[in-house]
C-alpha cells in the first residue's frame, strides 16, 4: 500500500486528529495571509505616497562668499549677489534629466502691481504710491500649482487653469478680487509696475479661494491675501530684463523619492552646471512626514509575520510530535513490516500535506473577511487590504516546507530508533 | 540448506548486560520451530534479531546464506520476514483487507476468507473484532507477504484454549502448504507441541533443536 493512500486512510478515518491539524493548519493561513496582505497593502500606499508626493530637489545660488562689495542706490547699500544664476537655458536641461517629472520656481512678492482697470479690497491705509494707487504683491511663479499654498491645500483653484511653464502674461488672481471687480477666467487686467515703470496686460488664467476671512485689519492693500496673486516668470524676464537673468530659486521633482539622490547625482553631471556657484540640496521631508506612519506599519506587519512564521512553526512541530508520539506503535508495526522509515515519514508528511492543501484553501474565504476587517479597523491609514490570488502559489510552497520542516523535527526520535526498541516500548 | 541461520549470534544492553550469547540455529522452509524458555530469557530478542527489527552485537543472522546487514534490515523485513506479534499490531484506523494489503498488491480478500474472515468482517475496522479474528488477520498479512520465514511471537498468548488450537493449527497448514518456515516463540506447551523441532532458550544460551 502507498504511502499516499495510507495517509488518505488516516485522514479520513482519524477524523479528530485530523480536524485539529486542520483548524491550527486554517489559523497559520489566515494571520500569515491577513498579515501579507496588509504589509502589501501598506506598501501599496507607500508606494501610492511616493509617486502622489515625490522628492523634491532645490538648486539654488551658493551666497556663501558670493555677495560682493555693497552698492550705494536711492534706498542706502545694497549688497548684491555676484555669483552665477539659475538661467532659463539650466532650467531647460535639467527639464530634460531622466526622472525629473517637474520643476517649478516660486518667488514671493517678486511683482508689485497697482490696478490700472481694476480695484484691489481696501485696506486701512490708502497710500497711493503710483499713478493707479497702491500695489500688491503678486508671486512670480513657472508653476503655480507646486506653490507652496496650492500644495498646502491652503489655496485651492475653483475656475480656470494653473499657471505652467511657457506661459506669458498671465495671473490667477483671488476669487474675493475677482468678485470684488466682477472679474472672470479669460478677462485681462492691467497692472503698473513702480520697479520697472511700465503697464503689463495679464489674462486672467484661473481664480482661487482660500483668502476668505484673511484680511483681518490690514493696513496697506498688500497686506490683505485676497489682494495677491500669481503671475509668470517669463512676464517677469520681459518687465525687469537685464535686472532679472535667473531664478531665485529651482525646485525639481522627482517621481520617485527612492531615487531623488541618482537624479540629483545626474543633474549635477550636467554640463550647464559645471562650475557655477550653484548648490543642489534633497528634500524628502514631505514624503518621510507622510510616508512615516506607513513604513512603520510595513515595519511591524513584517515582525508580526516572522512572528507569527516562528509561533507557528512551533505549533505546528509541537502538535505532529504529540501526533507521532502517540503513533509509535504504528510506526513500529510500519517498520515491522519492511516499510522505510523514509515511506513511514513520507506517509507523515503526506497526512499534513493533504490536511494543508484543504485548510489552506478554507483559509482563503477567512482571510477576505479577516483582511476586510484589518482594512476597516486601519481605515485612518487608507489601506486597500485585499487577498490577491497570486499569495496562493508561495502559502502553498511555504506552508508545505513549513509542514516537512515540522514532520521532520517531530519524527525525528522516533524514526532514529530501531523497531525492535519501538516495539518493545510499545508492549 | 537452511533458509534463516543465527551464526554465533551475541546480544547485549549497552554492551553490558548480555542477553544472547553465542547463539546459533538453523531454520528451513516447510518446517515449524519454536523457541521457549522461561520470562526475560531473550527468546523476543532471538526473534527481533532474527527478524532484522535490531542488529546482533556479535555474530550473524544469515538468510539464504547472505549477512541480512549486507542488503539493510529494512530489505530484510520487507521482503524475506514475516511477524505475528502477540498483540497482533494491526493498524487500527485500517481494515483487515487493508492491513493485509500493507504487505502485498494480491488482493486481500481470499487470503483472509481462507482464515475463517467473511468479507464483512475484513471491511470492519479492526479494532471491532474479536482477537481471534484480528490474529487471523494479522496471520494472513504474514502470510500474504511473500516471505519465506514467519516469526511469531506468542501468537495464541492473547487468545482463549480452543482460538489458540485453531490459530496453532492455521500456522501448522501454512508452514506445509506453503512451504514456509514457522518460528514461533512460546510460552505455550500446545503450540510447541506442533513444532517439528523446538529450541530452549536459558541464560542466554540456545539448546535443543530436536522435535
Amino acid at each position: 500500500m502507498s504511502f499516499i493512500k495510507r495517509a488518505a486512510l488516516y485522514c479520513i478515518r482519524q477524523r479528530l486528529g485530523t480536524a485539529v491539524l486542520f483548524l491550527t493548519l486554517t489559523v497559520i493561513a489566515v494571520f500569515l495571509l491577513t498579515a501579507v496582505a496588509i504589509r502589501d497593502a501598506a506598501k501599496s500606499a507607500a508606494a501610492g505616497v511616493r509617486t502622489a508626493v515625490g522628492g523634491k530637489i532645490l538648486l539654488e545660488p551658493d551666497t556663501e562668499g558670493r555677495m560682493g562689495g555693497g552698492v550705494q542706490n536711492q534706498w542706502g547699500t545694497v549688497y548684491g549677489y555676484n555669483g552665477d544664476l539659475i538661467t532659463q537655458e539650466i532650467v531647460n536641461a535639467i527639464s530634460d534629466v531622466d526622472g525629473v517629472v517637474d520643476y517649478n520656481s516660486e518667488d514671493a512678492a517678486a511683482y508689485y502691481g497697482a490696478g490700472v482697470d481694476f480695484k484691489y479690497l481696501p485696506a486701512a491705509f490708502d497710500l497711493s504710491y503710483t499713478p493707479y494707487g497702491e500695489a500688491s504683491a503678486y508671486t512670480a511663479t513657472l508653476s503655480s500649482e507646486k506653490c507652496a499654498a496650492f500644495q498646502s491645500g491652503k489655496y485651492k483653484l475653483t475656475a480656470g487653469r494653473h499657471i505652467v511653464p511657457g506661459d506669458r502674461h498671465v495671473c490667477l488672481i483671488s476669487k474675493e478680487l475677482a468678485d470684488y471687480n466682477g472679474l472672470s477666467v479669460g478677462d485681462s487686467v492691467k497692472m503698473y509696475s513702480l520697479d520697472s515703470d511700465s503697464v503689463a496686460e495679464f489674462e486672467i488664467a484661473g481664480i482661487f479661494d482660500g483668502t476668505e476671512g484673511a484680511s483681518g485689519n490690514a493696513l496697506t492693500v498688500d497686506e490683505i491675501p485676497a489682494n495677491c496673486g500669481y503671475i509668470d516668470y517669463a512676464t517677469m524676464f520681459e518687465l525687469f530684463k537685464e535686472e532679472l537673468s535667473g531664478y531665485q530659486q529651482l525646485t525639481i521633482y522627482v517621481r520617485n523619492p527612492d531615487g531623488v539622490q541618482n537624479v540629483c547625482d545626474r543633474i549635477a553631471a550636467l554640463p550647464e552646471l559645471k562650475g557655477k556657484t550653484l548648490k543642489l540640496s534633497v528634500d524628502t521631508e514631505e514624503y518621510d512626514v507622510v510616508s512615516a506612519p506607513l513604513e512603520s506599519l510595513q515595519k511591524s506587519v513584517k515582525i508580526t509575520i516572522a512572528i507569527i512564521f516562528a509561533v507557528s512553526a512551533a505549533i505546528l512541530t509541537l502538535l505532529l510530535t504529540i501526533r507521532v508520539r502517540g503513533r509509535k506503535r504504528e510506526i513500529g508495526i510500519l517498520l515491522s513490516v519492511g516499510m522505510s522509515k523514509a515511506d513511514i515519514v513520507l506517509q507523515l508528511f503526506a497526512e499534513a500535506a493533504l490536511t494543508a492543501v484543504i485548510s489552506f484553501a478554507a483559509a482563503v474565504p477567512l482571510s477576505i473577511f479577516a483582511a476586510k476587517k484589518a482594512g476597516d479597523y486601519l481605515t485612518a491609514a487608507n489601506l486597500n487590504v485585499q487577498i490577491n490570488a497570486s499569495y496562493l502559489l508561495p502559502l502553498y510552497i511555504i506552508g508545505l516546507l513549513l509542514i516537512a520542516a515540522a514532520v521532520i523535527a517531530s519524527s525525528w526520535a522516533v524514526v532514529c530508533s530501531t523497531p525492535k526498541d519501538i516495539l518493545e516500548k510499545m508492549s | 540448506m537452511s533458509i534463516l541461520e543465527a551464526r554465533n549470534v551475541a546480544y547485549s544492553y549497552d554492551g553490558r548486560r548480555a542477553v544472547l550469547k553465542n547463539v546459533s540455529a538453523a531454520f528451513e522452509a516447510g518446517r515449524i520451530y519454536a523457541i521457549t524458555g522461561p520470562s526475560g530469557c531473550g527468546k523476543t530478542t532471538l526473534l527481533s534479531l532474527l527478524g532484522g527489527l535490531d542488529s546482533p552485537t556479535g555474530g550473524q543472522i544469515l538468510f539464504e546464506g547472505e549477512d541480512i546487514s549486507k542488503k539493510g534490515l529494512a530489505f530484510h523485513r520487507k521482503n524475506n520476514v514475516a511477524f505475528i506479534f502477540q498483540s497482533y499490531n494491526l493498524i487500527d484506523y485500517m481494515t483487515p483487507a487493508e492491513n493485509v494489503a500493507l504487505t502485498s498488491k494480491r488482493p486481500p480478500l481470499p487470503i483472509l476468507e481462507r482464515l475463517g474472515l467473511t468479507r464483512e468482517e475484513s471491511k470492519r475496522n479492526v479494532m471491532r473484532l474479536s482477537g481471534g479474528q484480528q490474529q487471523r488477520t494479522a496471520i494472513a498479512r504474514a502470510l500474504a507477504s511473500d516471505a519465506g520465514v514467519i516469526l511469531a511471537d506468542e501468537p495464541t498468548g492473547n487468545l482463549d484454549g480452543d482460538t489458540a488450537a485453531e490459530i496453532a493449527a492455521v500456522l501448522k497448514e501454512c508452514a506445509r502448504r506453503s512451504n514456509k518456515c514457522v518460528i514461533i516463540v512460546t510460552h505455550s506447551e500446545e503450540v510447541a507441541g506442533i513444532a517439528d523441532e523446538v529450541f530452549w532458550l536459558r541464560g542466554g544460551e540456545i539448546y535443543g533443536g530436536e522435535g
